[in-house]
């Protein structure tokens, strides 16, 4: 076993000194070992096995052919940034919507295991934690696609057949608004008003505004992106 | 850079930011705001810089990025000092013709000037451009001439100095006295007058006691909000922290919608360097008084801009609105007294202490006082941010202002208010923009935002659009709301497919009174004004899609229909190719004729129909005429 691995497991058999989540993203990275310690922690192993399923299932979803181990390690990784989001607003239960936009920005989704940490991490229940992200459009439950699309279908943009531009992408991408091309090159969704309305209709791919569009200017504008 | 202790300090470093700026030396200002830089604005600053470095005017020629002047249909603007010349609509290939003939040959690149609609002249100063002669542009003039990433540049034009006045010549009392006497009332769209929701706030009793900017602006086609927080944080912040003197706030929060990214950044680098100035946090101009800001950025939900939801969303929980006869003046975050102000009603504050009550007085019509800034959008030629003093009519914000309507098409509706605001037609067109005159219309003045439609434009269909759109957004809490929201949606649909019967209209006004009444919040306590408006002003157009089945504006989808005239196609093959379900039939020489079972009516065949054919007409379907026979032959005109 190598050195790492040792001073993990003793910091395990010791493990007065650790809180229950750096138990969790520890025994996480010696996972096969963790079983055969026979440490009298049965919630732990618990939790341990329900975040081992979601490491594989998440690497499924992300289309990455993993073994369970490298599923496992990749999972833990992105974890640790999730923690470092945490400690960025103190771990403040008040600061939820804040965490979940920065897990948002970065992932450009809230993928399960990230929101079941945050609640552990948090003490908050994680059906609170779905009730915000069901609430408030901003987060996704679902992988977006590398290229967002946003459509403002605002009152401005509408009145100048906003609509009309929607309609023409949906019809050119095969999907409807809110869902993602199977190739998961491009999401498509509307908004309710990005604050351009002097230049409407307008489209929003990665940052990057478009305005002034027709149903062909837009479509066309989609051809630059790979 | 060292904390400024006392209101001579900030004198003295104001005259020294002053001092070094020379006012005849050449600079370029770019705006940055959202709008130009969709236009390619962030192109136009490196290629002048790039330019700047070639020619080694480096140091000689300033080049600043401020943030928005409001016109951004004519964005990306540039604007010349000393001579304070204006260019619109400029590309980064125009950079180097207005590098050689504006600033080393001092002359003018005529064709990026404004060209007045009516006169075609070329403007040379900003008093000529009608879209600006007729505003009093008292909040957002400065965004000219701050880069809102500079602390200095603010406190060169005056800014902090009312702040320093309120904290060493001033009591809290007296400030909220002067607030009260200037009559100011909210400009996020309930209009409540300011002084007095902050004295509530301050007789309330609990500690801490809150501070709260709202920069949700969920209202769509509103822009002000954006444009102040992204090109003139300071203003707000110097509000912010005079009202907390005021009422007796240690703490303050400012939430701004995460679809306004710019915005967020520009906030947190104005508040970060407002603390390393000693103008913000601990002691702050060393006088003794604490305040410290947050941001808390919203999530994409409309109903949370409500001021009940939006302090749940603070605490971190669902932004859902609380019951009003708890006030939350009294009872906001966490059960403390909160008191919670729009983003323009702060930004006026500091003008109201510098200037005084009675000058805020001198603007406006006898209940509501002061400017407002409007978003003036739609079918008019100028569109964008119009600041100007209320009581001005309809008539002239759209056409002094607005250039009239666009295209030369006919005026039909002005909106009003966004969701919770009422339309307007052209008989009260002079009717004066003032609180209590909208109300009395049926309308309210909402956040500003004025949405103009013409001929072209359904007034079932926008307001089958809102209750869309508010029916969605509904948190879900009451029955009024979400039930009723969602039974009226439904009817309206049915009219808009040709499927309304006798009596729908009556159902809706009965709804409507009944989701009025009877909602926890102002989002289904307004909802029906869209829909009670237009049936109060536009009865024929109702009438029109029930009884004939018949689309005035020709929008409602299954109303309409597209019909190629057969005397004008000159068979080219080019709607056939770019119909995207192949509903046209017809080869070369054949006349192209539109399967109606096919058609979704998109408009693409008339979008690409060449101009001079113009064989696409959009039709009523039930004028469709009888259809040409097939394989009938083109005949050409010579």
């Amino acid at each position: 076993m190598s050195e790492k691995k040792h001073s993990i497991l003793s910091q395990l058999q010791n493990n007065a000194t650790l809180s229950k989540s750096s138990l969790l993203l520890r025994g996480l990275e010696i996972l096969e070992r963790y079983y055969t310690l026979g440490l009298d922690q049965p919630l732990i192993r618990f939790e341990l096995r329900r975040l081992e399923e979601e490491a594989v299932h998440y690497a499924k979803i992300l289309k990455r052919i993993r073994r369970r181990e490298e599923a496992i390690s990749d999972l833990v990784q992105e974890l640790r940034d999730v923690e470092e989001i945490m400690e960025k607003y103190g771990a403040d239960k008040n600061a939820l919507i804040q965490i979940l936009l920065d897990i948002q920005t970065r992932n450009h989704w809230l993928p399960k295991p990230h929101l079941m940490w945050v609640a552990e991490r948090l003490g908050v229940p994680l059906a609170r934690i779905y009730q915000i992200a069901s609430f408030y459009k901003a987060f996704s439950l679902t992988p977006k696609g590398r290229h967002n699309i946003r459509v403002c279908l605002g009152t401005a943009c509408y009145v100048r057949q906003g609509q009309k531009i929607l309609e023409a992408i949906e019809r050119t991408l095969c999907i409807k608004a809110g869902e993602t091309t199977s190739n998961g090159k491009f999401s498509l969704e509307s908004v309710n008003c990005i604050g351009c309305c002097a230049l409407g209709p307008v489209m929003e791919i990665d940052g990057q505004y478009y305005g002034e569009l027709s149903a062909t200017k837009a479509v066309k504008v989609l051809s630059n992106y790979s | 850079m060292n904390k400024i202790k006392s209101p001579s300090e900030l004198e003295k470093l104001r005259k020294e930011i002053l001092g070094k700026k020379d006012p005849k030396k050449p600079s370029i200002v770019i705006c940055g705001g959202t709008g130009c830089n969709a236009l390619g604005a962030q192109q136009v600053v490196t290629v002048f810089k790039e330019a700047i470095k070639k020619q080694d005017l480096e140091g000689k020629i300033d080049i600043k990025e401020t943030g928005c002047l409001g016109f951004c249909e004519k964005g990306p603007r540039v604007i010349i000092y000393p001579e304070e010349i204006y260019y619109f609509q400029v590309q980064s290939s125009d950079v180097s013709e207005i590098m050689s003939k504006t600033i080393i040959e001092k002359g003018l690149v005529e064709r990026l000037l404004y060209t007045d609609l009516v006169t075609v002249e070329k403007a040379k100063n900003i008093s000529d451009i009608s879209f600006y002669k007729h505003q009093v542009r008292t909040l957002l003039q400065n965004n000219a001439k701050i880069d809102p990433k500079r602390i200095e540049d603010y406190i060169a034009t005056g800014g902090y100095s009312a702040l320093a006045k309120v904290l060493y010549k001033m009591t809290p009392e007296q400030v909220l006295e002067e607030v009260k006497k200037a009559n100011l009332r909210g400009r996020g769209g309930g209009g409540f007058p300011t002084g007095r929701k902050w004295e509530t706030t301050r007789n309330a009793s609990g500690e801490p006691k809150y501070v709260i900017v709202n920069c949700d602006e969920g209202d769509p086609g509103a822009f002000m909000n954006r444009s102040l927080m992204e090109g003139n944080p300071h203003s707000v912040l110097e509000g912010l922290t005079i009202g907390a003197y005021a009422i007796g706030s240690h703490e303050g929060f400012v939430y701004v919608r995460q679809e306004y990214p710019l915005a967020v950044e520009n906030t947190r680098i104005a508040i970060k360097q407002a603390e390393k100035h000693g103008l913000l946090g601990k002691d702050i101009l060393g006088s003794g008084f604490d305040f410290t800001v947050k941001i808390h950025r919203g999530a994409g939900a409309f109903v949370s801009g409500e001021s009940s939801a939006l302090m749940t969303a603070i605490e971190g929980k669902v932004g859902e609105p609380k019951p009003k006869y708890i006030h939350t003046a009294e009872k906001g975050i966490w059960d403390k007294p909160s008191n919670l102000n729009n983003v323009e009603t702060w930004a006026n504050v500091p003008l109201i202490i510098s200037k005084g009550a009675d000058w805020f007085r001198s603007t406006g019509t006898e209940g509501s006082k002061g400017t407002k800034i409007f978003s003036l959008v739609g079918k008019v030629n100028n569109t964008g941010l119009v600041e100007v003093p209320m009581g001005i009519t309809f008539r002239d914000m759209i056409y002094k202002i607005g250039g009239g309507i666009r295209f030369g098409k006919k005026f039909k509706a002005v909106q009003i208010g966004g969701p919770s605001g009422g339309f307007i037609p052209e008989n009260l067109l002079d009717t004066r923009i003032d609180f209590d005159e909208l109300r009395k219309i049926g309308g309210m003045m909402g956040s500003g935002g004025i949405i103009v439609m013409d001929e072209d434009t359904c007034i079932v269909d926008v307001a089958r659009y809102y209750i869309d759109f508010l029916s969605q957004e509904s948190c879900g809490k009451c029955v009024p709301c979400r039930e009723g929201l969602r039974q009226m949606l439904n009817i309206l649909n049915n009219i808009c497919a040709g499927k309304g019967k006798d009596g729908d209209v009556e159902l809706l006004e009965e709804l409507s009174e009944f989701v009025m009444d009877a909602s926890l919040c102002a989002l289904g306590g307004t909802a029906p004004n869209p829909v009670l408006t237009s049936i109060r002003y536009f009865r024929d157009e109702y009438n029109a899609h029930i009884k004939e089945n018949y689309c005035p504006a020709g929008v409602c989808r299954e109303l309409i229909t597209y019909y190629i005239q057969p005397e004008k196609c000159q068979a080219c093959g080019i709607c056939v190719r770019e119909c995207p379900t192949e509903a046209i039939y017809g080869g070369k020489n054949i006349i192209h004729v539109i399967d109606q079972k096919k058609c979704i009516r998109c408009n693409t065949c008339l979008d690409v129909c060449p101009e001079r054919f113009s064989a696409v007409e959009k039709i009523p379907r039930k004028s469709l005429p009888l259809s040409v026979p097939p394989d009938t032959k083109v005949v050409r005109k010579r």
